[in-house]
Order: structure tokens, then C-alpha cells, then sequence
């Protein structure tokens, strides 16, 4: 058996059926994931920021639903909105966006802990300075608090993207045509490609998640994060190491070690 | 200008602010002094309301700060107000700083904004810096580009609240010189320090606070050399070294 005949199957992982049939393998994680990014960071903002309200009967609806939802298994969440919404909207809901409602009700809950974090940590004088000069709150907010929320939520915004990313890959479990799927597909009706298969699978997930982390730290470059030294991602600490890995020639933990320094500014 | 009526303040069952009765005049520069804890910064934020009172009144240029009809945005636009850590917006160059409350309150045009800030810049001696972040501005500019953030709302009353104490002694009087001319243009300023060269040269009454009270108020040579009332003495003679003439009567 040639190579080439082992991933012969490479659409099939890529777009599923797509020209003549439905949209599916890879393509259709990217499409899930989009939706679902875009959707629950709606509703994340949203939760996270009346999360912050001191009004409980605001803020316990919140953290009820939070907690809710970070307390249960994904795979829990997909079942019950699989069986859930077609009782809602009858029969015709598609598993795709059963799906998706599931990724979104999911992700909503941990983006809305990483804007209320990212709010928190801009510092209280900052609001004061704003409504000093005049501002209403609203442009408070928007001009002066939020943009430095968001810088602060970045990072935890790109490793939860990226993992949700790859939770697409549970949604398999009530037939959803993705890359998982496809690769199960395959290995079952052609055991002889399984070893390609799974490779593809990883393949697959593992350039799609790099793309993200890459273009992430683009813009976090960009928009300069990285003036928070600690969430640089090139940033090394060989002080705090047991056993340092450079033998000091002076003294003293100022002395940063060369791969930390060097072109730092 | 600023007329403080029987005004009561408790954080829970703190009481910050007790019976203040103060009257400040338009053009006149009051300077607040007294102990850590005494409530001077709460004081100085209840004139803009950024912190509200419970009991009495506050009058700021005919408005009434306890009736919520009383538009804040409108108050607070009329008064600026200069913060010990200087508050500036770190996603924002020192330019953008000053240009965004004018846009977005008086809503003027950028390329009025930004005239006017220049302006403002060259008046505090920071054109160069123009397009520097506040991280890399030192903390006597960083503190000159928040008073310039300040005027570019032509406010009618400026707030202090100890703008030198977060710097170094030699970026003391970069500041205050600032402060100084602003003064002598004739603005109403209400400044908390423990500068007392800055209370001396343009200070027309200085207010002692202790505990919540005011305890004395007098022009600053009373206040500061020959006070009256002993917790002011013991005060004064701790903080700025002066030998206060009642102390070493008492001493002998
Ligand atoms: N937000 C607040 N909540 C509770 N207590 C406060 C708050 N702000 C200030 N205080 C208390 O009020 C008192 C006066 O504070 P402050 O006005 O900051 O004093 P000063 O500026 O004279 O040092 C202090 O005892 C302080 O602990
Ligand atoms: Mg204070």
C-alpha cells in the first residue's frame, strides 16, 4: 500500500462531503468554533459584566449560571441540549446547531470569568479619572476601562479559544459530520487507513491551533501586551530555577540571564 | 463658589466628614492639610460627587449636590481634579490623554482637540513628549500631562489631592510650578498638601483637618507658625519640623 492511497481520503477530512454533500471534516470544526467564539463572547461579555453588579438579583442569576455550567462536562451540555432543543423548537433542529447552541452556552460561562477578571484588575482610579473630567459612564467604559480590560483578557481570551477549538472535536459524539467523526468513518469502513486516520486527526487540530496562537501573539504584539512583562511569552526566569541553567559571573538576581534581556524593549 | 453646609459623612459607621461648614470664593486657593485618615481626600471628593454625603449640603457654582436631579456630567466638567497616582490612560499617548474628554464631553472636532492640547502641552513644558505613553514619561510629566488633561475642560474650579506626594523630590517642583502659575491666572483651586513653600506663596487660607473636623482655618503664616489649636500645633511641628513658639512655652 502507497502513501498516497493512505490519505486518499484527505477531502473526505478536510470538507467532508462538501461540492456534493454536506459541509463537514475540518472545515466544519473552524465553522463551529466560529459561530461558537462569536456568539459566546456576546453573551460572555454580557454575564461577565452584570456578574460585576452589586444588584443581587443581577449578579446571582449570573453566578448561578456560571457555576452551573463550569461544574458539568461538556459532553454533558451537548446531550442535554441535543435532547433538549428539539423539544423546545421541534424535530427539525439540526445536530449541527444543536452543537453549537451547546459550545455556546459553554463557552459563555469561562469567557464571562475572564472579563470579569480582566475588568477587575484595571484599577479603580482609572474610572475616578474619567468621571472627573466629565465623562458619562458609558464612555467611561468604553473608551477608557474596557480597551484596557481587553488588553489584560487577551492572553486567557486565545488559550480558551484555542481549547474550545479542540472541544469541537466532543460534538462527534451526536453525529456531528467534523474531523473526528470523519477519521472514525474511516478507520471503520477501511481499518487498513487507521493509522493515517488519526494522523490526519492530529495534524489537522494541531496547524489550526498553532494558526490561532501565532496570529494571537501578532496582535497581542500589536497592540502591545506584552508591556505586562510577565505574559510574554519569550519571557524566561533562570533565576527562579533549582538549578540554574547559567553560571553566574557576577552576583545577585538582577543579573538577568542573557535569553531574557536581550531584546526586550 | 464652594459652600459646604452642615455636611455629614460615615463610611458604615465611620464618620469621615463631621459638621464641615466651609465657604470657598471664586478665585480663591484653599490648601487642606491634616493627618493621614483626617477625611481631606474624601472632602475633596464630595465636591465633584465622587463620593456622596449623607447628611447637609454641598453648593458647587449654584448647583446642589444632594438633589439627584443635578446633572454630573455637567459638575464634574466644570471641575478638574488631579489625583496623587496621576490616573493617566495607559493605552493612551500623553496627547490622546488630553484630547479624549473634550472630544467625547464638549464634543469637539480632533483637529480642535488636538490644538488645544498642544496648547495645554507647551504650557506644561511637554510638547516633546506629545506621543509618549504614560509608562515612559517621568512621574513629575506624568503628573503635568494629568493637569493638563484637566484644563482642556476649562474647568472653573481645579481639585488636588497631594499631586507631589507620589514623587520624587526632585520632580516636586516641575509640578508645582505649574500649579503656582495656575494659581496666580486666578484660578479656584482646592489643593490637599503638605507642600507648605506652595501653601505659603499662593495659598489664601489654609484648612486644618483632623478626624473628620475641621479644625482650624486660618491664612497659612496662622496656621502653620502660630496655630491655635494644639492638635494643629502637635501636627505642625511633627510633619514639617517647624519649632512652633506655643510648643516651647508649654516644654518649659
Ligand atoms: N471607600 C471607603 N470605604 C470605607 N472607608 C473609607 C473609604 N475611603 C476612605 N475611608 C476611610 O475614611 C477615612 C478618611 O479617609 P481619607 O479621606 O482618604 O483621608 P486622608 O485623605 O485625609 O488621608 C480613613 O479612615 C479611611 O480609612
Ligand atoms: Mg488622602
Amino acid at each position: 500500500m502507497d502513501l498516497l492511497d493512505q490519505f486518499s481520503n484527505i477531502n473526505f477530512y478536510l470538507f467532508g462531503t462538501f461540492p456534493k454533500g454536506e459541509v463537514g471534516g475540518l472545515l466544519l470544526n473552524i465553522i463551529m468554533a466560529f459561530l461558537a467564539i462569536c456568539f459566546s463572547c456576546v453573551f460572555g461579555i454580557m454575564l461577565g459584566y452584570s456578574r460585576l453588579s452589586c444588584r443581587l438579583y443581577i449578579k446571582l442569576p449570573c453566578i448561578a449560571y456560571i457555576e452551573l455550567v463550569r461544574s458539568t462536562p461538556l459532553i454533558m451540555i451537548i446531550f442535554w441540549f441535543y435532547f433538549f432543543l428539539p423539544y423546545l423548537f421541534g424535530g427539525n433542529v439540526t445536530v449541527f446547531w444543536s452543537a453549537v447552541v451547546s459550545l455556546c452556552a459553554y463557552a459563555a460561562a469561562y469567557q464571562a470569568e475572564i472579563v470579569r477578571a480582566g475588568i477587575m484588575a484595571v484599577p479603580k482610579g482609572q474610572l475616578e479619572a474619567a468621571l472627573s473630567t466629565g465623562m458619562s459612564r458609558y464612555n467611561a467604559m468604553r473608551y477608557v476601562i474596557l480597551p484596557q480590560a481587553f488588553k489584560i483578557m487577551l492572553p486567557s481570551f486565545v488559550s480558551f479559544f484555542v481549547s474550545l477549538f479542540k472541544d469541537t472535536s466532543v460534538t462527534y459524539i451526536i453525529g456531528v459530520m467534523e474531523l473526528t467523526q470523519t477519521g472514525i468513518i474511516v478507520s471503520q469502513r477501511q481499518p487498513d487507513k487507521i493509522y493515517a486516520a488519526y494522523l490526519s486527526m492530529a495534524i489537522g487540530f494541531w496547524v489550526v491551533c498553532f494558526t490561532m496562537s501565532h496570529l494571537a501573539r501578532r496582535l497581542e504584539k500589536r497592540i502591545g501586551v506584552f508591556d505586562l512583562e510577565s505574559i510574554r511569552p519569550d519571557a524566561c526566569r533562570d533565576e527562579f530555577m533549582l538549578v540554574p541553567k547559567t553560571k553566574k559571573t557576577g552576583e545577585g538576581v538582577d543579573e538577568t540571564p542573557s535569553c531574557c534581556s536581550s531584546d526586550s524593549k | 463658589m464652594i459652600k459646604f453646609i452642615a455636611t455629614n459623612k460615615w463610611f458604615h459607621n465611620h464618620h469621615v466628614l463631621r459638621n464641615i461648614n466651609l465657604e470657598i470664593s471664586k478665585g480663591e486657593v484653599i490648601v487642606i492639610c491634616g493627618p493621614s485618615g483626617a477625611g481631606k481626600s474624601t472632602l475633596l471628593r464630595t465636591i465633584n460627587k465622587l463620593e456622596s454625603i449623607d447628611d447637609g449640603e454641598i453648593i458647587v457654582d449654584g448647583m446642589y449636590l444632594s438633589d439627584p436631579k443635578t446633572d454630573l456630567t455637567a459638575l464634574r466638567a466644570e471641575i478638574g481634579m488631579v489625583f496623587q497616582h496621576f490616573n493617566l490612560y495607559p493605552h493612551k499617548t500623553a496627547l490622546k490623554n488630553i484630547t479624549l474628554a473634550p472630544r467625547k464631553v464638549r464634543g469637539l472636532g480632533k483637529k480642535q482637540a488636538t490644538e488645544k492640547a498642544l496648547k495645554l502641552l507647551e504650557r506644561v513644558g511637554l510638547t516633546h513628549r506629545r506621543d509618549a505613553f504614560p509608562v515612559q514619561l517621568s512621574g513629575g510629566e506624568q503628573q503635568r500631562v494629568a493637569i493638563a488633561r484637566s484644563l482642556a475642560m476649562e474647568p472653573k474650579i481645579m481639585l488636588f489631592d497631594e499631586p507631589t506626594s507620589a514623587l520624587d523630590p526632585e520632580l516636586i517642583n516641575e509640578v508645582l510650578d505649574v500649579m503656582v502659575s495656575l494659581a496666580k491666572e486666578g484660578m479656584t483651586m482646592v489643593v490637599v498638601t503638605h507642600e507648605i513653600g506652595f501653601a505659603q506663596k499662593v495659598a489664601d487660607r489654609v484648612v486644618f483637618m483632623d478626624d473628620g473636623e475641621i479644625i482650624e482655618t486660618g491664612i497659612p503664616p496662622d496656621i502653620f507658625v502660630n496655630p491655635q489649636h494644639p492638635r494643629t500645633r502637635n501636627f505642625m511641628s511633627s510633619v514639617f519640623h517647624i519649632p512652633v513658639f506655643g510648643e516651647t512655652e508649654e516644654e518649659k
